[in-house]
């Protein structure tokens, strides 16, 4: 079998569920990888500058927009009358297992954030402190890896069938 | 105490049905595709109601479709 026939195939066995997680996946990947880069490109006045960041966080949310509303019109065009399908129990399960892992992501964000804002107040580390508004870029870092968390691990557990585990 | 798990017959009874796809199946039983592969392969066991919908499909009672045996 030819590696276009097994992707074919692979293809074939997939849910249109399945293939809306996965562009969900790719979308916030996409923006993971544009803010993270954004960040570490910037110089030291693009960072402590609170128009550009407003500006990068503004970016990330219309992004997201838009690639969802374009992803979802493709799928939608694509559809097999799926889309409007309700969830059957076991999605629901794995929709929760999804939301459980995200759920624990978005905790520790936050946990470190708040951590970081605690470290940043202490006179003692406030000179070594080099990034200006850390904590903000942890949580929204935190934030899209949780929504990465929530699409991967239902792809996953959709796909191997285990989610007693 | 020995390990039970919930096995069942569907592929077979899909074979001696007239050959029913997966996805017949899951249309009849209002599931979808994947629950029904998960199904089969006992990966998932499924609600009372499904496992009824998918006995009340081949009309056969419950117990003929799934088993509840020890673990091999």
């Amino acid at each position: 079998m030819t590696r276009q026939q097994k992707f074919k195939e692979w293809l074939d066995s997939c849910s249109f569920r399945e293939v809306t997680l996965l562009v969900d996946l790719l979308v916030c990947g996409y923006l993971l990888f544009y803010y993270l880069r954004a960040v570490l490109l910037a110089s030291d006045e693009q960072l402590s500058d609170i128009t550009w960041l407003s500006g990068l966080l503004g970016n990330v949310i219309i992004y997201s927009i838009i690639l969802m509303i374009a992803s979802y019109i493709l799928l939608a065009l694509a559809s097999d009358k799926e889309l409007e399908q309700p969830m059957d129990v076991r999605e629901k399960q794995i929709n929760l297992i999804g939301y459980k892992y995200s759920a624990w992501i978005l905790q520790i964000g936050l946990g470190i954030g708040i951590f970081q804002y605690q470290i940043e107040a202490n006179p003692f580390f406030a000179d070594k402190i080099s990034m200006p508004f850390l904590p903000l870029h942890i949580m929204v870092v935190a934030f899209i890896l949780a929504e990465i968390v929530f699409y991967g691990v239902q792809l996953i557990k959709g796909r191997t069938g285990a989610i007693y585990d | 105490m020995t390990d039970r798990v919930i096995t069942n017959s569907i592929r077979t009874l899909r074979f001696l049905n007239n050959e029913m796809t997966q996805k017949q199946l899951a249309e009849a039983i209002g599931v979808t595709r994947q629950t029904v592969m998960a199904i089969e392969a006992n990966k998932y066991s499924p609600s009372l109601e499904v496992a009824f919908k998918i006995a009340e499909v081949f009309s056969l009672p419950l117990e003929e479709v799934f088993q509840y045996k020890e673990a091999e």
